[in-house]
């Protein structure tokens, strides 16, 4: 019988401040996952906590997860320095439907923190260019310093249309001010074959529903990334349940409609 | 050939299987806890991690076996149950290490009518003095192959009834349950904001709960800051940060939602998962909740007015 518990040890080959609050780590491991999956990231004396893995599935010499600092776990992991360890299991969920995504236009949204998952989705695009319709990616954040990767947006702009919202503009601000609502507006798609794939706070990925659903985008093709305390990640503890899905199993990518009639 | 073992020998006989097991004489009526505590312990260390040296330890299983003596039926069935949910879909290993690291002996006073399908023997009530031994696996073969049990050509053999319970009547239609409690919350029956009210939230029904399983788990660092062991603790959904995530947010904000969950879990999601109940109606919950709630109460009153509103 495996333990599944027992977490392995990888090292930090690289961590870089992406904002005030928010860190990259790279970790050395091949980690075979499929993007939208999580892995449940540990320090000893301190636990676990899951983080999205943000780095293309295809690259197998490492992989990146983005750590907000928000809670215990992640204030710990913001204190460690590149050489030292950090504690991995998983990968854990299920990711999104890759091969029901092939050949349609896919419309991505994230907001916050919601952009590891996405960033790992686009990096799978890309290398699979051909095999997708129109891609486009609606991101929000608070300020223009808390958009994450922007190196890696400005590299994704030859193969997706990238559209940036802030909702505090600073002076020289490109992008668009305001809800990341706003953004679809300005878009292109063939709804009735297009797909949507989304992360972010709860207020933001409902408030797109609102407007892709009635535009022909049913919510069986709006898959969304949902949020909660995944502790085990095994589908024993019972912190990550919403109505009848684990989280940590089933999840944590739904269906809009999987999850939208939800009590919980 | 019936194999019977006297009433009067069961402490020789504990006292003879002590010197090979740890023997636990589990007895309902002086426990609030049920077995479930000796298979997945209130709080127990997982691994053990040294910080110098970096060397991290499961924490290893008891040498000696666990023979746990005396669960009566209904509790053999949530034992069964327990095993199902730690098996399924995925492995947990620290359940089922101490489960097959122990023996498990049931004791029923009433007569055995559906078949008993988990523990190693099972001994049954024939008669005011005697017990019928039912081994069920190699283990329990051996475990009567001693001088206290003895074969008997035609030992009076009566028929005990289980005791009349309520809740377990309830039970058999897990169906109705279900579709019930899940009405009731979408119709907003007033009894949930009834037992928002009632409910303080302790978590006692959860713990004293033979199936109940929620979790967490914690790291707990040695006062002199050489070495952590990781913990796992029972948790109760019906506390109040049980779905909070880091940043804050709460997914079962007040103690509706959270009382409302454990329902859920029990009787809506249990049955669409495993196909019946997660309850045995053991009665545990209705006797040790400090406010009073008897869920044989809420379900009949949750039961009532969705029939009646079906018939209209």
């Amino acid at each position: 019988m495996k333990n599944l518990y027992n977490p392995e040890t990888v090292k930090i080959e690289k961590i870089e401040a992406l904002s005030s609050g928010v860190k990259l780590l790279r970790l050395k491991k091949r980690l075979d996952f499929i993007p939208g999956q999580f892995v449940l990231a540990g320090l000893w004396g301190w636990g676990e906590a899951p983080f999205g893995v943000a780095s293309s599935p295809y690259q197998k010499r490492y992989f990146d997860l983005i750590v907000r600092k928000v809670g215990t776990v992640s204030a710990a992991i913001h204190s460690l320095r590149k050489g030292e360890e950090i504690t991995i299991r998983g990968p854990y969920g299920n990711g999104f439907p890759l091969d029901f995504f092939k050949g349609k236009d896919v419309v991505m949204a994230s907001g916050g923190c919601g952009i590891p998952p996405i960033a790992s989705l686009i990096e799978y695009f890309i290398k699979n260019r051909k095999k997708f319709g129109r891609l486009y990616l609606l991101y929000g954040a608070a300020n223009p310093n808390e958009i994450l990767i922007k190196n890696k947006i400005t590299e994704w702009q030859k193969a997706v249309k990238i559209l940036l919202t802030v909702d505090k503009p600073s002076p020289g601000w490109k992008g668009y001010t305001g809800l990341v609502t706003d953004l679809i507006k300005e878009i292109e798609i063939n709804p009735l074959d297009a797909v949507a794939a989304m992360c972010g706070p709860g207020p933001m990925t409902a408030a797109v529903e609102k407007i892709l659903k009635p535009l022909g985008i049913a919510d069986r093709r709006i898959f969304v990334s949902d949020e909660r305390k995944m502790h085990c990640g095994l589908g024993k503890c019972q912190h990550c349940t919403t109505g009848d899905k684990y989280v940590c199993l089933d999840g944590p990518v739904f269906n809009y409609d999987q999850i939208d009639k939800n009590w919980d | 050939m019936t194999i019977v073992l006297e009433k009067s020998d069961i402490s020789k006989l504990l006292e003879e299987l002590s010197k090979k097991y740890s023997v636990v004489h589990y007895q309902k009526d002086k426990i609030a806890l049920s077995a479930k505590s000796h298979f997945f312990a209130p709080r127990e260390k997982l691994f053990s991690f040294l910080f110098q040296s970096k060397k991290l330890s499961v924490l290893p299983e008891s040498k000696r076996k666990l023979l746990l003596f005396g669960l009566d039926q209904i509790d053999l069935e949530a034992l069964d149950q327990l095993d199902e949910i730690m098996t399924k879909p995925k492995e947990d290993y620290f359940y089922l290490r101490q489960r097959k690291n122990s023996i498990v002996v049931g004791l029923s006073e009433s007569s055995i009518i559906v078949p008993v399908t988990v523990g190693d023997l099972v001994l049954e009530k024939i008669n005011g003095n005697q017990y019928r031994a039912n081994p069920l696996t190699k283990t329990g073969i051996g475990l009567i192959n001693n001088k206290f049990f003895k074969k008997e050509k035609n030992p009076k053999i009566f028929n005990y009834p289980e005791e009349k319970n309520g809740l377990r009547e309830l039970l058999k239609d897990s169906e109705l349950l279900a579709k019930a409690v899940y009405h009731s919350w979408l119709r907003k029956h007033p009894i949930w904001e009834k037992l928002e009210k009632t409910c303080l939230g302790c978590g006692i029904c959860t713990y004293v709960c033979p199936i109940c399983h929620c979790f967490s788990v914690e790291d707990e660092i040695e006062l002199n800051g050489s070495e952590c062991s990781r913990c796992r603790s029972w948790d109760a959904c019906t506390l109040n940060n049980f779905a909070k995530v880091a940043g804050g947010k709460n997914y079962r904000p007040n103690q509706k939602y959270r009382y409302f969950n454990w329902f859920y879990h029990k009787f809506v999601r249990a049955y669409k998962e495993y196909g019946k109940s997660q309850c045995v109606g053991c009665g545990r919950c209705q006797k040790y909740c400090p406010a009073r709630i008897d869920i044989e109460k809420v379900l009949l009153e949750i039961i009532k007015d969705y029939q009646n509103e079906k018939s209209l």
